[in-house]
């Protein structure tokens, strides 16, 4: 699987999916005119690294201080195949990273974290810059 | 010679056809057309050009240094000639009179015996061999008196200023004077080869300015016209945006001058051509810009009038004054249409408050709104539906089926938030069921925020929705003030203090606003809370649509 590096922009999150190391990771805000044209490729390439039997872990982390509700639901797509990994046996590690003090953000984490029941959701809280 | 002088044209290509003048070349290149003949702009304006090349030509400068150096060494030349075939002159005319004496020295000794005078024959006979000399003239043996013994040849006349005259004496013992022999020789010949020296010296001069005008003309013309006249071509070219450079490396090579211009010229070119692409560029980009200012315009245009379509399908803001509610609306769409809604209505005597965020913003919200709009009318009206969790079921149901999304692989992933409050004045009750949408309530006993069901309404089914099944109830308190929000209120991006890095303001920080002015008439607690927001973002732009309605029972 190729790795997707894709870098920040005004209304897009800076992207590394780093398939070989398991890590993969979506850092800045998140509100693209056309959520379903950039979270699109994202989601197959994730699918397509989840079929390949492979039981390396995966880490996910997300850490967004702005996204809108398209984006909130590009992102339930892309937790639903890794809880599906999960529920399977691979380990999976969604981190959710806020802001300290960020109520919204944090809210919105705990809305994610109810849905899953085999893959671990860690709330990360940053100290602010 | 200026240009403006120029002589009629002359046939025939610049090179090969005689010398041009410069007034010609330059009138051939164009140079000297009449002003105005064309208004080329910027700084290769022919105007330019052509009091550049005023002046003396270079083929008028080879012209002048020919007259003004080869007068000198022609002269110099000539002089030196002359000088040598005069030295020369004097020298064979010395050697001459030195063999003149000579040979009268010789016949005189051979003549000098006593008696001489009394042998005339003899003497004639002596003097007659001299005249074997082809320079010989005259002879004149005479005695001691002067008288004339014998003579030989012709007596020249008195003013023959090519004849040499020797005299010799005759030497006989036992005579103190004895006689005396004078000879004169013809210089002719001398003469004659002075004549072919000076002529020879005339000849060399010629051939020498001969040699001179050619070379100078040679080499001006190939190292200097030459060049120059592809440079002026080049010029002409350039002149009417054709930039061409001048490659002089050719056999032809210039001198250091010339070859440092045409480097500068090229370097010149070179600016220019690229200025000249900037500015085609620039104009490119101008006319593009031109055409997306014009799209733009037709596209905003166009949106202005969706959104007075929008607005014309939003409630009259007093729907609701039969009620006895107080209300105040912010309705604010990112780009001028939106996906946020809201209706107000009383119906039955009931207040019907219904705020719904769709997915999107922009025309693509629009839409989602209208679908809305046309669904929760049919709800209200044709199944009449008063309990907001059954209506958020039956809107659920109807975008669902509106947008096909229950086929598998649809083709909108699109849905809504919504908050749906159904006000009884009457029983002071208020129903609330909400889908992704919170009330917010500020009263004295502080804020509360009674949450919906966390999932929107529409969008494929995904086997987790999880809609209310119940009305929530709440009891409408005096002084007591509901909101119903869009999280484009709530999600506002701005920097807490300056230098650090943007982030949400959040529902807490808007409820602890609002409740901060409480007290105070809606519409201007709604006013002061869209001027906070603003204050907020500061330098970062909105992000979503933005909707607020604020109600309550007095």
């Amino acid at each position: 699987m190729d790795r997707i590096q894709l870098p920040p922009t005004d209304r897009s999150p800076r992207v590394d999916f780093d398939f070989a190391s398991g890590s993969l990771s979506m850092r800045g805000e998140s509100y693209p005119e056309d959520a379903a044209a950039f979270y699109g490729p994202l989601l197959q390439s994730l699918r397509s690294f989840l079929s390949a039997s492979d039981p390396r872990p995966i880490v996910f982390e997300v850490g967004l201080a702005y996204f809108n509700s398209s984006s909130a639901k590009a992102l339930m797509n892309l937790f639903m195949p890794l809880e599906d990994a999960a529920a399977e046996g691979r380990p999976v590690t969604i981190r959710w990273v806020y802001a300290d003090g960020d109520d919204t953000i944090e809210e919105a984490g705990e809305d994610f974290a109810a849905d899953f029941d085999h893959a671990r959701f860690e709330m990360v809280r940053e100290a602010r810059a | 010679m200026t240009p403006a002088e120029a002589q009629p044209r002359r046939g025939g290509s610049l090179r090969g056809a005689g010398p041009l003048r410069g007034g010609e070349i330059l009138g051939k290149l164009g140079f000297t057309e009449p002003a105005g003949a064309e208004a080329v702009e910027g700084i290769m304006r022919p105007g330019a050009l052509r009091g550049a090349a005023r002046g003396r030509n270079l083929d008028g400068l080879a012209h002048t240094l020919f007259l003004r150096i080869y007068p000198v060494i022609a002269a110099v030349v000539l002089a030196t000639q002359i000088g040598i075939a005069c030295v020369n002159y004097a020298d064979e005319f010395r050697l001459y009179g030195e063999r003149g004496a000579l040979l009268a020295g010789i016949t005189a000794a051979n003549l000098a015996q006593p008696g001489w005078s009394a042998a005339p024959e003899r003497a004639r006979t002596a003097l007659q061999a001299l005249a074997l000399d082809p320079a010989f003239r005259y002879a004149a043996l005479r005695d001691a008196e002067g008288r004339l013994v014998a003579s030989a040849g012709e007596a020249p006349g008195k003013r023959a200023f090519d004849l040499l005259q020797v005299a010799a004496d005759l030497a006989v013992p036992g005579e103190e004077r004895a006689g005396s022999l004078s000879l004169v020789l013809s210089a002719e010949a001398l003469r004659g080869n002075a004549e072919k020296q000076a002529l020879l010296a005339l000849g060399t001069s010629l051939v020498l300015m001969l040699a001179f005008v050619l070379t100078l003309r040679t080499t001006v013309r190939r190292h200097v016209l030459g060049p120059l006249n592809r440079l002026l071509g080049a010029m002409r070219e350039v002149e009417h945006k054709r930039w061409v450079t001048v490659d002089l490396g050719g056999d032809a090579r210039p001198s250091n001058e010339i070859d440092a211009i045409s480097s500068a010229f090229n370097r010149m070119v070179e600016g220019l051509r690229s200025g000249d692409e900037a500015k085609q560029l620039l104009l490119e980009l101008e006319a593009a810009h031109a055409k997306l200012e014009h799209a733009n315009r037709q596209v905003i245009e166009s949106i202005a009038y969706a959104r007075r379509i929008q607005a014309s399908v939003l409630p009259d803001r007093a729907a609701l004054a039969g009620s006895g509610l107080d209300v105040a609306i912010l309705w604010e769409p990112l780009h001028l249409v939106g996906g946020d809604y809201f209706w107000l209505e009383a119906i039955d005597g009931q207040g019907v408050i219904v705020v719904a965020d769709c997915t999107g913003h922009g025309v693509p919200g629009a839409f989602l709104t209208l679908i809305v709009a046309t669904a929760l009318d049919r709800l209200l009206h044709e199944r009449g539906l008063r309990s907001p969790a059954a209506i958020l079921a039956g809107l659920d149901a109807m975008v669902r089926a509106q947008l096909r999304q229950d086929g598998r692989g649809a083709e909108s992933d699109d849905g809504l938030d919504c908050g749906i409050c159904v006000v009884d004045p009457a029983s002071r009750t208020l129903r609330f069921a909400g889908a992704g949408l919170s009330l917010t309530r500020v009263g004295a006993d502080g804020i509360e925020r009674l949450r919906g069901g966390r999932r929107g309404l529409g969008y494929p089914r995904t086997g987790r929705e999880a809609l209310p099944e119940t009305d929530t109830v709440v009891t409408l308190a005096p002084g007591t003030t509901f909101y119903l929000m869009t999280d484009g209120i709530t999600d506002q991006m701005g920097a807490a203090a300056p230098g650090e890095p943007p982030r949400l303001l959040g529902h807490r920080a808007v409820a602890d606003r609002l409740a901060a002015t409480a007290d105070r008439p809606l519409p201007e607690q709604v006013a002061a809370l869209e001027a906070g927001l603003a204050a907020y973002r500061g330098a970062e732009p909105r992000r979503d649509d933005m909707t607020l309605v604020a109600f309550r029972l007095p």
